[in-house]
């Protein structure tokens, strides 16, 4: 394909609390490390996109492209979505229309600043009217695991190892990011662990259950395909991203137990790249439940809907699809890589990047004696409002 | 400081649950629409409106909140779910409350799940102290417990009578109780208040009577314990039932907050009846509200000795010339300026039990109306049925009723202070309301209403056919809420947590 988008370096921060570091420092951090693994310089970029979800509310910043231009001394267009993959997304259309051949991709956000009211703004952008009406960010998680177990009428042994099956989703999280230096929990934790903090607040799930609120930048630079090869040999081309909406307010969604916005986005990343499920080896998903990790299984495709609990009970450092081995999450996913909201996305596509190019060290995956040729991303805005999945890797021959 | 138009767009909905239907597909939406999204255009104009205020949902999917967000953080524990309505065509995001949860508390999710639940106008979370109270109606309580579903349906009047009366009447009392020194008082939930007794005793007043809301053309509240020292409860009542005809968000009623101690309510009786009956008023019905989160200083504070027998709740009455059930008959009203109770602009609790509490004050006034009213119409008291007296102490009102020569019998059924406390502007109201739940037609009910300050109107009401009638419409009474096996009881320093509200 002409002007295919191919990202030729990465770079992020470490996640978790950076009380001691304002947000441009963080920006600053992630771009550098990316600028140093190409021959890209500042002076070569000709746009930026840069996503961040609420920065200007956390941080009473203005125009966040201000700053970036002031950090970068570029007075060229820059833009800001909300998540990584729309910005990643936004740049991938200009490259492809032609009309930029390099650009730099940044996410940021700075959440812990706000200890005190991050969860009313994260329930108020979830959703006011549940908001309103007293839900928390991780109730429509709780609600959604509940409406999952209905539908497929899970009960009894099954509903037990669907319990288990969600424990060894964040105990395998946490066992991952103990190889990931970027993390910010790099500690195991134990299926006890899961279950008896369920357990002590008497809830579906609990804390070990959910991803954390964090610190954390990521960046990576994208080129024209054309542009790539003049600059490394291991580029790695972004086949699709697949996008959809669905409505801001969960209770009101004709189906409850899972995300239509992921299964479309999907489908459409799935259609333009003709990559299918099964020819993807790894793939980072929205983990900021547990329930979401078994989620995003069936709406991408990999299992059956109310199945996936079957795949993952059981298994120690991947999923069990069909007989082939599926990685998920192997930096250690939101629950413990971590979850800034606008950098997240870059962290995921970090991940994939290193693995393809078979650079991610002790956590790197082998099929067989080789890494992993596809991957695949999927990141959300908001609790299923919005859905990318992001394919990368090399073309297929037809 | 909160953004008063957000405000108002979310109570303007949400307190009254406005959705719409397409005409065109049957698509129902939680709000209001003016075109479906499926069927996009050709829909315009084809929209209807949908009111859940008085419908019952279900619970459909709930979980358990133990570290809820800011806002939330009085309500501590709570259960939160998704309540969906006409067979899930509309679903909403829902809070339980009425609910006493307990840090340790295991909540049985799966044993809430499909049960009914029913609407509550609550306060939607807490805010700074000089903000505008927000308010909800995403609060819901389980159906079959303490108040169950009842419908509202409107009745075209058939009889118009040549005395104006009472067509219709509520008393709310909240489901929390505290039990000391022999005596039961309501005790609001946390998001409990004036206004939101005051709009119960109206929503149960309506269900009564059988009146369309629209042809409501007054509405008086009186209160002490407004949570404002200046804006009306009134207003929000007129909203929320949807009082006067509605033309775009402005209802076409007048609606004003009166205040007179605990006669604030009581007091206005006579202007409704005056009121529906003036024949260019083009008003046919007036609705006199009185509710109270009845004030009282901790126990060992000045103006703490209230504190042993302050309740919660309200009670409303419809006067109209229509379908009434208990004709207006007289009055007589007295006042003299004695300060027996009073609360300073800025002070918390009121003052009390000073040098006028007792002779000088209830009972000179009550003794005083009651007597003229009865002298006026030349009755005695044993040509009487019922006396209600107003009630701010289990021993007041008897030492009154047998002074004035009642008997048990006459006084006792309107006794209510022993199982709900003294509701202030509620308190008379609540007694008459529990006399009409059992009162025959044609018997006679003299009122003495009494407010610090001080004053007393004295009624009397002849009761009507109608009143065995419209009894039948009425599930939530006075008896049903005193006897309520789902009442629970709480100890005091959980009663004083609750009273402080959110």
């Amino acid at each position: 394909m002409q002007n295919r988008p191919a990202i030729v370096a990465v770079g992020r921060t470490k996640f978790g609390e950076h009380y001691g570091k304002e947000p441009e420092k963080l920006i600053e951090e992630a771009w550098l490390a990316a600028s140093n693994e190409c021959s890209i310089e500042r002076k070569d970029l000709q746009a930026c996109y840069m996503s961040d979800c609420f920065l200007p509310i956390t941080n009473k910043l203005g125009l966040e492209e201000g700053f970036l231009s002031e950090l970068t001394e570029l007075h060229v267009p820059m833009e800001v979505t909300r998540s990584f993959s729309a910005a990643l997304l936004t740049a991938c259309h200009a490259i492809q229309a032609g009309v930029y051949e390099r650009v730099l991709v940044g996410g940021i956000e700075k959440m812990t600043d706000r200890w005190d009211k991050i969860r009313d703004d994260l329930m108020l952008l979830d959703d006011p009217w549940s908001y309103y009406a007293g839900g928390t960010p991780e109730s429509n998680h709780e609600l959604m695991l509940r409406a999952y177990i209905k539908k497929h009428h899970i009960t009894g042994e099954n509903l037990d190892k669907l319990n288990m099956a969600l424990a060894e989703v964040t105990v395998k999280n946490h066992a991952n990011a103990t190889k990931n230096k970027y993390a910010q929990y790099q500690r195991k934790i134990t299926i006890e662990q899961v279950l008896s903090a369920r357990k002590a607040e008497h809830k579906p799930l609990g804390l070990y259950d959910f991803a954390p609120i964090s610190d954390g930048a990521s960046a990576l630079i994208l080129t024209s395909e054309a542009v790539a090869k003049k600059k490394t040999d291991s580029a790695i081309p972004v086949l699709a991203i697949g996008a959809a909406t669905d409505y801001l307010n969960y209770p009101a969604r004709e189906d409850l137990s899972h995300f239509v916005a992921a299964e479309l986005a999907m489908k459409n990343a799935s259609q333009m790249s003709k990559i299918t499920p099964s020819d993807l080896q790894i793939i980072e998903v929205y983990d900021q439940s547990t329930v979401m990790e078994m989620i995003a299984l069936e709406d991408m495709g990999f299992c059956k809907p109310g199945t996936a609990w079957q795949s993952i009970h059981g298994c120690q450092n991947c999923y069990d699809i069909g007989g082939k081995p599926l990685y998920v999450n192997t930096d250690g996913g939101l629950k413990a890589n971590g979850n800034p909201l606008g950098a997240t996305g870059g962290a995921q596509i970090f991940e994939i990047y290193r693995q393809l190019r078979s650079e991610a060290g002790e956590r790197q995956v082998h099929i067989g004696t080789d890494a992993p040729k596809h991957g695949g991303v999927l990141e959300f805005e908001g609790f299923g409002t919005k859905a990318y999945v992001t394919i990368l890797g090399e073309q297929k021959n037809e | 400081m909160s953004s008063e138009p957000i405000e108002r767009r979310v109570s303007y909905l949400g307190d009254r649950l406005k959705a719409s239907q397409c005409q065109c597909c049957g698509k129902e939406y939680f709000e209001i629409r003016d075109y479906c999204s499926n069927c996009g255009r050709k829909s315009y104009g084809k929209m209807s409106s949908v009111d859940l205020f008085y419908d019952k949902g279900k619970l459909e999917l709930c979980t358990f909140i133990n570290e809820p967000t800011n806002k939330f953080s009085k309500l501590a524990n709570f259960v939160y779910g998704i309540v969906s309505f006409h067979d899930g065509k509309i679903r909403v995001p829902a809070r339980l409350t009425d609910q006493l949860i307990c840090g340790g508390d295991e909540v049985d999710l799966s044993s809430l799940e499909g049960r009914e639940v029913i609407p509550r106008f609550r306060r939607r979370y807490s805010v700074g102290k000089s903000e505008v109270v927000p308010t909800i109606s995403l609060a819901f309580t389980l159906a079959d417990e303490y108040y169950p579903h009842q419908e509202y349906k409107i009745i075209e009047p058939t009889k118009e009578y040549e005395l104006p009366g009472i067509v219709g009447y509520g008393a709310y009392a909240s489901r929390f109780r505290i039990k000391e020194g022999g005596i039961e008082r309501a005790v609001p939930f946390i998001d409990e208040d004036a206004v939101t007794a005051a709009v119960e005793a109206g929503k149960l007043a309506l269900i009564h009577s059988g009146l369309d809301s629209a042809w409501i053309g007054k509405v008086y509240v009186g209160s002490e314990s407004n949570p404002y020292a200046v804006k009306p409860i009134a207003s929000k009542v007129a909203q929320v039932l949807k009082l006067g005809e509605e033309e775009g968000d402005v209802q076409g009623v007048d609606a004003v907050d009166t205040e007179f101690a605990c006669k604030a309510a009581a007091s206005m009786f006579k202007d409704a009846c005056a009121l529906v009956s003036y024949p260019r008023s083009g008003i046919k019905y007036a609705m006199v509200t009185g509710a109270d989160n009845s004030q009282a200083a901790p126990r060992g504070c000045p103006g703490g000795e209230l504190d042993a027998f302050v309740g919660y709740g309200g009670a409303s009455f419809i006067y109209g010339k229509h379908d009434v059930i208990a004709e207006m008959e007289g009055w007589y009203s007295c006042t003299s300026d004695t300060p027996d109770f009073w609360r300073r602009d800025g002070e918390q609790y009121p003052m009390h039990g000073g040098r006028f509490t007792g002779d000088p004050a209830y009972f000179k006034h009550v003794r005083k109306s009651a007597t003229k009213l009865m002298e006026r119409l030349n009755v005695k008291a044993s040509d009487l049925n019922y006396f209600v007296p107003h009630q701010p102490n289990p021993t007041f009102p008897v030492r009154i009723a047998k002074e004035l020569g009642f008997k048990d019998e006459q006084y006792l059924p309107a006794i209510q202070i022993n199982k709900f406390g003294n509701t202030y502007s509620g308190c008379a109201l609540v007694g008459l309301a529990a006399v009409l739940d059992v009162a025959k037609p044609d018997e006679r009910i003299l009122v003495a209403s009494y407010g610090s300050g001080a004053g007393s109107d004295a009624y009397m009401l002849r009761t009507t056919s109608q009143l065995l009638d419209k009894r039948k419409r009425q599930k939530i009474n006075v008896k049903f809420q005193a006897d309520n096996p789902f009442a629970e009881y709480v100890d005091y320093t959980t009663y004083r947590r609750l009273k402080t509200g959110m």
